[in-house]
């Protein structure tokens, strides 16, 4: 047994011109909270979707646990434990909000391709579970695209915890919110995955959800992971200061207040 | 429930009561109607459900009567086993051609489905012996009471009223939710574990073999085959059938074959430009609906 949940070891990505991925090294042990920081074009998506099997990477390996999965398609992915999210909210808008849940349920179970059964109520106790983990007990017959944004970013995690996941990766989880929002919205989802043990990596933008969080930072950056550490340690850190500079008067700034926060809340 | 129980028992009590006021005209259009809707329900699964626009879904609609007349005219056998070949020789080449087909999404897919229509159609029309070429097969020996516009007007309503509960069972199993749900958005449906390119060809299998019966029953209807069946111009039909009808609802192509069989029928008796009117009317419902007539009048009524 691995002691990771999830490994990456020398992952390269090529793309015109621009080495998106230039040996990245990752290593996340089971029920830790990781954070992936950068700026702007550092790798962060790139990444994120070679570990979610979106994009091949051109060389290097990502272990799930004891499994080799680099380059299994995303589908192959969500059945044997691994769930993720999009940076720009992604639901199925043409669907009720039960139905986003159960298409979620039914394909874990496999049964995406029964065509002699009946959708409605199948698993609708574990759809509604589902939904009330996550808030959202009482809009299951409303079409998802009416859910205001908050609500969407509810039923994505809703979707997302559907296949039960062991490592859930979410991608800018708080991009499009009202600051204030953006707290509470991580710490939904700390709760949710301390009280079920899944493993969470995270992008995010938003230092101050990121302090507020992450057992373990990552700091990407020109495609390699510049720093690696707990929170402090990435605060201090005068390479990730010089990177960060000017960004919402800087790293230290952001990580005092999200602190600050984290004392009012506590 | 009751309601929908309800009116699909008065809806079978007036269909089948309906021949017996009727001109053997006018039950032919009746039988039309019929093997259209199914035909367009059938494509329906594929552009409402599925968002695939297959330009070329006449290929399957002319292999089913192709298959039939080919059997019963050419090759001798019994009406019933020649029909009951129909949908599965449609889903079989639907199996093979759908392979290639779903590896592409948008136009492109529908392009592809149409080349193969164009090629089946250069097949059909080439081949005398076969197929008998541009006049295609006449002279499909029904035999008995069945073999009557009656009869033929009680074997379609019994095949597609089971053909469109069964379409209608499959639009709403996981199959479908998970159909529609690709349609919505396709990498999310990746992402949580939906095989997309499994369920698309699944669908155009299915609903290749539901053009395969409505094609046979064509045929039976017309104890003809027409190479028209299969003529670019054909591609046309289910897709100005659905989107008149409207594609988000299970009855929306039902009422368009409806409406189109209707309009067809009424104005070829009027003037040798129909196709012209036709035109004129389909633009004008489309533009005036474009959720279609069913999409129209749920809105009004919602």
């Amino acid at each position: 047994m691995s002691d990771y949940a999830l490994r990456v070891r020398g992952l390269y990505k090529h793309f015109a011109g621009v080495q998106a991925a230039d040996d990245v090294n990752l290593a996340v042990k089971p029920g830790e909270f990781r954070a992936i920081i950068g700026p702007n074009g550092a790798g962060k998506s790139t990444l994120f979707n070679m570990i979610s099997g979106f994009l091949k990477p051109d060389r290097g390996q990502v272990f799930f646990a004891d499994e080799d999965i680099t380059g299994q398609p995303p589908y192959r992915l969500f059945r044997i434990g691994i769930s993720r999210t999009f940076q720009i909210t992604n639901i199925f808008g043409d669907l009720s909000v039960l139905e986003n849940v159960q298409s979620a349920v039914l394909s874990k179970n496999r049964r995406s391709l029964a065509i002699f059964a009946q959708s409605r109520g199948a698993y609708i106790d574990e759809c509604r579970a589902l939904l009330h983990l996550v808030g959202l007990p009482d809009l299951e017959r409303r079409s998802a695209a009416e859910l205001s944004h908050g609500d969407q970013k509810r039923l994505e995690l809703a979707v997302a915890l559907a296949n039960k996941p062991r490592l859930l990766l979410l991608d800018e989880p708080t991009a499009g919110m009202a600051p204030q929002e953006r707290i509470a919205s991580i710490r939904l989802v700390h709760q949710i995955a301390r009280q079920l043990g899944i493993t969470v990596i995270f992008t995010e933008h938003d230092m101050q959800v990121v302090f507020a969080v992450a057992d373990i930072i990552s700091v990407l950056h020109q495609g390699k992971v510049l720093v690696e550490g707990k929170p402090e340690r990435i605060r201090d850190d005068p390479d990730v200061q010089k990177i960060y500079l000017g960004e919402q008067g800087g790293i230290a700034a952001a990580a005092a207040r999200a602190e600050k926060k984290t004392a009012t809340v506590a | 429930m009751i309601r929908t129980v309800a009116g699909a028992v008065l809806l079978v009590a007036v269909l089948a009561c309906a021949p017996l006021p009727l001109s053997d005209f006018w039950i032919f259009v009746l039988v039309q109607m019929m093997d259209y809707a199914l035909y367009a329900v059938a494509f329906n699964l594929l552009l409402g459900y599925g968002g695939m626009l297959a330009f070329g879904f006449a290929t399957f609609f002319g292999l089913g009567a192709y298959t039939l007349g080919i059997l019963q005219v050419r090759l001798g056998f019994d009406v019933v086993p020649a029909v009951l070949a129909a949908p599965l020789v449609a889903s079989l080449f639907a199996a093979v051609i759908g392979y290639f087909c779903v590896r592409l999404s948008g136009i492109y897919f529908g392009m592809l489905t149409f080349a193969f229509q164009m090629l089946a159609y250069a097949v059909f029309i080439k081949s005398y012996d076969l197929a008998g070429g541009d006049d295609g097969l006449h002279g499909l020996v029904v035999p008995g009471i069945v073999g009557t516009p009656r009869g033929i007007y009680y074997v379609s309503l019994a095949i597609v009223a089971l053909c469109l509960w069964v379409l209608a069972r499959i639009g709403s199993s996981p199959f479908g939710l998970a159909l529609r749900a690709q349609r919505s958005n396709v990498n999310k449906s990746l992402a949580i574990g939906i095989n997309v390119k499994l369920e698309k060809w699944l669908a155009f299998v299915i609903a290749s073999f539901f053009a395969g019966v409505s094609g046979a029953l064509s045929g039976l209807a017309t104890q003809s085959v027409f190479p028209d069946w299969l003529d670019w111009r054909a591609s046309a039909v289910p897709i100005v059938m659905a989107i008149l009808g409207g594609t988000q609802r299970f009855i929306g192509p039902v009422i368009g074959a409806c409406v189109y069989v209707v309009l067809q029928t009424v104005i070829t008796g009027m003037t040798e430009y129909w196709s012209m009117i036709m035109g004129v009317l389909i633009i004008g419902i489309v533009v005036l609906m474009p959720n279609g007539i069913v999409g129209f009048f749920r809105l009004r009524h919602e």
